[in-house]
């Protein structure tokens, strides 16, 4: 495993005792990637191959309370100057100084603790090749900004944890009708603190059931007296409900947003776009483990899912702005994963992206792999 | 898994946590007044618990690898090597916190070492938990294995 301390998976600690252990300086490497196998239907449209995502976790602990955590990614396999795709990116890289069960304090490059998705983004725990499209166009995974903040759990076994950061804003400059506030983000590269913003997550823990309600709350306007004026100007609210659910072989997993653009004709006019001043939706996701049919005893799995996404990223839009049709998506997603191990799986799917515009529909097989360590 | 990394999983008690958090766990486990030996066993402890002159048990405390951090926890037996509960003393990760909460922990109670415990099967696992659900189920797995061979071979009565 990714000690370099541990004797396999557990780390022994007889006879040296814990105090010592725990106070000595500790680096952990980890990892996860993906790579995907993806054919569009229509002309013109050979299967692409992608080494989509390899990440590298690295995290030390400089005593008992202190740890640095981050993870370093590369996009497409490759980057390369004047070619499209490719990226190299810390997606998260902050400290933590824990205090207690109840509070850790965090500072650096963290993720908004929004839906599901967002902050447990390693391959193996979705169904699916890709991501939700949800989670790309609604939710705009993966989401990470520069801030401070608080994570814990809520003493005296209530099953309650928490995670507050106020972070840098999102930029108005980078909304769009079809991506709602995903290019908005400043992913932690020379990010305006013009607009801080307040991001939190609530969630309720039971074996084989989490609940969680998130928020993200912050102006957009940046330096832009056009768009809104003072920290506010230009607020983006959004607000997210999930849900996961397993008992023995069955899994249930459903995540709702809803985004309230605020200002959008303003942005719209000093940017020429066509933002939605309400982006929402939401998916929900069966799944059910055959091996429990042919293999009871078996703790690999098999999972046949099946996925409904549905999204608009103009569910409402302001004055001057005709609602595009092909906005309102509908995806329904079925396959099957195989996984040997809890950490690794081996996906194939088949999606159907369909719009209330019945434009530019088209159906997509895809292959993949994960793994995380 | 091989009886030397066995023995090495069952930790020296006292250094292990705060005394303070081992004696209110032997308390919470074994009710008010239990009284708590330390037997070793080549160079590892294990708490004896009786009270006036009946043995109710015996817990030992070791670490699991979580993500990047040691989670410390206990495990304790009855008399008659039924595991009775799991404690997790010192949990250390930023995410998966959710092990040390009571409905998940209790599903081990009265496992014995010959019962399997698998996550998904027999012990259910928390979203977004994964990690430290996996680490500790095989953390007592093992040390509800070693437990019970020291107990039957009478190398801890």
């Amino acid at each position: 495993m990714r000690t370099l301390l541990g004797l396999g998976f557990l780390v022994l600690m007889a006879p040296c005792p814990l105090q010592i252990l725990a106070a000595q300086e500790r680096t952990t490497v980890g990892g996860y990637g993906e790579v995907h196998y993806t054919n569009r239907t229509g002309p013109k449209t050979p299967a692409v191959v992608n080494l989509a995502r390899f990440v590298v976790y690295l995290a030390h602990s400089f005593d008992d309370r202190l740890a640095f955590r981050s993870e370093l990614e590369v996009e497409d396999a490759k980057v390369e100057g004047g070619k499209p795709g490719g990226e190299v990116a810390l997606e998260q890289a902050y400290l933590d100084y824990r205090l207690g069960d109840w509070i850790t304090l965090r500072t650096g490059l963290v993720l908004a603790p929004i839906g599901i998705i967002n902050e447990t983004h390693e391959p193996p725990t979705f169904n699916g090749v890709e991501r939700p499209g949800f989670d790309t166009d609604v939710i705009p995974t993966t989401w990470r900004e520069i801030g401070v903040g608080a994570v814990g759990t809520i003493p005296g076994g209530s099953g309650l944890a928490y995670r507050v950061y106020l972070v840098n804003g999102l930029r108005a400059d980078g909304l769009s009708a079809a991506e709602g506030i995903r290019e908005g983000r400043q992913e932690g590269r020379q990010a305006s603190f013009a607009n801080p913003s307040f991001t939190g997550r609530v969630e309720w823990a039971r074996p084989g059931v989490k609940i969680g309600g998130s928020f993200w709350y912050g102006g957009t306007a940046d330096t832009n007296a056009a768009v809104g004026t003072g920290a506010f100007g230009a607020p983006v609210a959004l607000v997210s409900a999930d849900a996961r659910y397993d008992s023995g072989p069955f899994a249930l997993r459903a995540v709702v947003a809803n985004i309230s653009v605020s200002d959008a004709q303003a942005i719209n006019a000093a940017y020429a776009q066509s933002v939605g001043s309400r982006i929402a939706g939401g998916y929900v996701e069966g799944a059910y483990n055959l091996l429990r049919l042919v293999a009871p005893a078996s703790s690999q799995k098999l999972n046949a899912f099946l996925r409904h996404e549905r999204y608009d990223t103009q569910a409402s839009v302001p004055a001057g702005v005709t609602r595009d049709r092909a906005l309102a998506r509908r995806i329904t997603t079925f396959g099957l994963a195989y996984k040997p191990t809890w950490n690794t799986a081996f996906k194939g799917d088949y999606q159907l992206l369909r719009n209330a515009a019945g434009v530019g529909e088209l159906d997509v097989l895809s292959l993949g792999v994960g793994y995380q360590f | 898994m091989s009886i030397a990394l066995g023995l090495l999983l069952l930790a020296a008690q006292s250094p292990a946590a705060p005394p303070a958090k081992v004696a209110a766990s032997i308390a919470r486990v074994f009710g008010a007044g239990a009284r708590a030996d330390t037997l070793r066993v080549d160079t590892v402890s294990v708490l004896r618990v009786s009270r006036a002159d009946s043995l109710l048990g015996f817990a030992a405390i070791g670490n699991v690898l979580g993500k990047d951090q040691p989670i410390t926890l206990l495990v304790a037996i009855g008399p008659v090597d039924r595991l009775k509960d799991v404690d997790i003393l010192v949990y250390r990760e930023p995410y998966g916190g959710e092990v040390a909460y009571e409905p998940w922990r209790r599903q081990f109670r009265g496992k014995t070492a010959g019962d399997s415990l698998r996550v998904g099967k027999e012990i259910r696992s928390i979203s977004g938990a994964t990690i430290s659900v996996h680490a500790v189920t095989l953390g007592v797995r093992r040390m509800l294995a070693q437990l019970t061979a020291w107990h039957q071979s009478g190398a801890i009565r």
